[in-house]
């Protein structure tokens, strides 16, 4: 009930929808002090990991151009002003200073997978390769006790300043016994409480650990819920999407070690900087959707002139991502560019009612009483039907009522 | 038999009555157009000379803007109108549930028993209506929600303090539907059914009392009175 009620109290709060791209003069040559002495700081402490974006970098063939074209970039997508650009280039080259320790539970491993994957890596995921990844469940070489081991040194080691990044969703329901992790079998829900009770701030990567997401969606077998549901008293931020686009956590973790803050925050705990604006206000096809021209069906004329993909299901109008301006793999393309509309991945309860690949009047949305799925639109027309017959039983028998008075009379 | 005529509505509330009429009818076409663009535009123009959905927002937005001020003045008439005001029908006191009570019988014996007096708005029409006005509220509410999120910089053509405004009005929208923006705009796709269901009753049952009442009801919204039977002004009575 108290989470309902945090929820509501950020709700009644207008700023916290508002995005500001423009703080004034003061506000940035404060932050940039601030930001100056938080990076010295990290420069003489130890490092957390040997590699470094530099040695990731050569080994890729990339250039210190290419990379400070990737920080001004990245500086634009912070929303902060360009004189910022080496402050972010020198974040970035301290990231090995700032240990993570990355979970695994609910979910698909996608977006690690998105991230391990690609096979020519941008520097957003570089970055993230030579982050102090202190431990990480899905990539490490170590299995069981030692394992473990591994962990509660992590933990120990960096007591109250690593971070802890989680990718999938948290079972807290009937089945949560389904979900065991390490030897001593225990339950997802206690693996995260017990690691997230040390970290300086919880972040939840893709939709499974910010919302629930797949494993959250009717009927939820597992009871899954999101890392904010579970996790009390740690800031948490959220970087949803299916997968977590690679340059809005490398943002967020630059952030981190830019400030030592979590960046601001919309209510739903996501980035504004990512989660500021939706798909829809930057879409490239936005032109065809003012225009009224909608693709009717799969591989029509409208599919191949690029028109718009709302008539298809597309959830850009209501879906708050960057998606439209970041795009993935280093910009090559993005949902919407390839041809499908959006299913509203970074939106809560995405599954059960943004991705039914139809426009909302179409959709197949489970009804409030559950079981029965009827689309608004089959309720609406049965509604209206039995609003006519009623009339007209009513009409006809006033009618012959009102005969059969005047014929007594 | 004599009858009397009796003023019902001014020349303002009839006006209102049809502004709201076709702001409702123009808002349905195009709020159905938004759901699912139900035509298609000509393929072969570019768009930079079609402007269809664009035009459909336009219409829907200013047809609720206008239906919203509209509502604010009927909620006005509720307390101060000249004629009837409407909330003294809405009390449930004896007198007010014994009417809506006898309205019911009226409507439900098809004219057979009618036991009230028909010269004034009843509390039966009053309790309808004011259904109607809390699904119109609710249709602002939820619309100007789905509306605000068009401005995520907080800065709108007549200043920061509107979108703020309408965040601060109607945020609490997404929490009451179940917790998603998707969820606000099936409500507001929702209601509208229930809308155009209570229309239907309203024509409908319009109809029905100027013709069984033989009263003239239907002039009441056109030219503002109707006609009431001089010997049975005062007096009940029950039909056979």
């Amino acid at each position: 009930m108290s989470d309902r009620r945090d929820a509501l109290t950020k709700l009644f709060s207008a700023k916290g929808a508002k995005v500001d791209t423009n703080r004034g003069e003061a506000y940035y040559e404060a932050l940039m002090k601030k930001m100056s002495a938080r990076l010295q700081q990290l420069e003489t402490s130890d490092l957390a990991m040997k590699s470094s974006i530099e040695r990731a970098l050569d080994a890729q063939g990339l250039t210190r151009r290419d990379f400070m074209k990737w920080a001004s970039a990245a500086c634009a997508m912070l929303m902060l002003p360009s004189q910022f650009t080496p402050l972010v280039a020198k974040a970035a080259t301290l990231m090995n200073r700032v240990p993570v320790i990355w979970l695994e539970l609910q979910d698909c491993a996608g977006n690690s997978e998105a991230i391990l994957r690609s096979d020519a890596p941008t520097i957003d995921e570089l970055i993230l390769d030579v982050l102090s990844l202190e431990f990480n469940e899905t990539i490490m070489a170590a299995a069981g006790h030692q394992a473990e081991e591994h962990l509660e040194e992590a933990m120990k080691t960096f007591k109250g300043k690593y971070l802890c990044v989680v990718e999938g969703a948290v079972p807290i329901g009937a089945g949560k016994e389904w979900c065991t992790i390490g030897a001593k079998g225990e339950t997802f829900e206690e693996h995260l409480l017990r690691v997230a009770k040390d970290a300086v701030a919880v972040v939840a990567v893709g939709t499974c650990a910010t919302f629930g997401g797949i494993p959250a969606a009717s009927p939820n077998p597992t009871g899954a819920v999101g890392v904010q549901d579970v996790v009390r008293g740690k800031p948490i931020i959220n970087i949803p999407a299916c997968p977590a686009n690679p340059a809005n956590i490398t943002g967020t973790i630059l952030h981190f070690v830019l400030t030592g803050q979590i960046p601001e925050l919309d209510h739903l705990n996501r980035p504004k900087f990512a989660f500021g604006y939706r798909i829809h206000d930057n879409c490239e096809r936005r032109a065809h959707f003012d225009a009224g021209e909608f693709v009717e069906e799969w591989g029509d004329e409208g599919a191949k002139n690029n028109f718009c993909l709302y008539k298809m299901g597309c959830k850009g109008p209501m879906t708050f991502n960057n998606c439209s301006i970041v795009r993935y793999n280093e910009a090559v393309n993005w949902p919407i560019g390839a041809g499908h509309g959006c299913i509203g991945c970074s939106e809560p309860q995405f599954w059960d009612k943004y991705a039914t690949e139809r426009p909302l009047a179409d959709s197949k949305i489970k009804a409030p009483t559950g079981g029965v799925e009827k689309s608004v639109d089959e309720f609406g027309l049965g509604l209206l039907t039995a609003a006519g017959i009623g009339i007209a039983i009513h009409a006809v028998a006033s009618a012959s009522a009102a005969k059969a008075e005047s014929e007594e009379a | 038999m004599a009858y009397k005529k009796v003023k019902r509505m001014s020349l303002f509330m009839r006006i209102n009555h049809w502004v709201v009429a076709i702001c409702m009818v123009a808002a349905i076409a195009t709020g159905l157009y938004i759901g699912h663009p139900y035509y298609q535009s000509f393929i072969a123009d570019p768009a930079v000379d079609k402007y269809v959905m664009a035009w459909n927002r336009w219409i829907h937005f200013m047809a609720a803007i206008i239906f919203d001020v509209s509502s604010i003045v009927v909620a006005y008439l509720y307390f101060f109108s000249r004629f009837e005001k409407a909330y003294k029908k809405l009390i449930p006191n004896g007198e007010n549930i014994k009417e809506f009570g006898d309205v019911l019988v009226n409507l439900v014996t098809l004219n057979r028993v009618k036991k009230f007096d028909s010269a004034h708005a009843d509390s039966f029409n009053a309790v309808f209506f004011f259904i109607f006005h809390l699904m119109l509220l609710w249709m602002l509410l939820t619309g100007l929600q789905l509306y605000v999120h068009a401005f995520p910089h907080g800065e709108s053509s007549i200043g920061a303090w509107w979108p703020a405004m309408l965040h601060l009005a109607t945020d609490w929208t997404v929490w009451i539907t179940g917790g998603t923006y998707m969820d606000v705009r099936i409500s507001h796709h929702n209601t509208m059914y229930w809308i155009i269901a209570w229309v239907m009753f309203h024509i409908y049952y319009q109809i029905w009392r100027t013709i069984f009442w033989n009263e003239g009801d239907i002039n009441i919204v056109v030219g503002g009175s109707k006609f009431v039977k001089e010997d049975e002004k005062s007096s009940e009575r029950t039909k056979k």
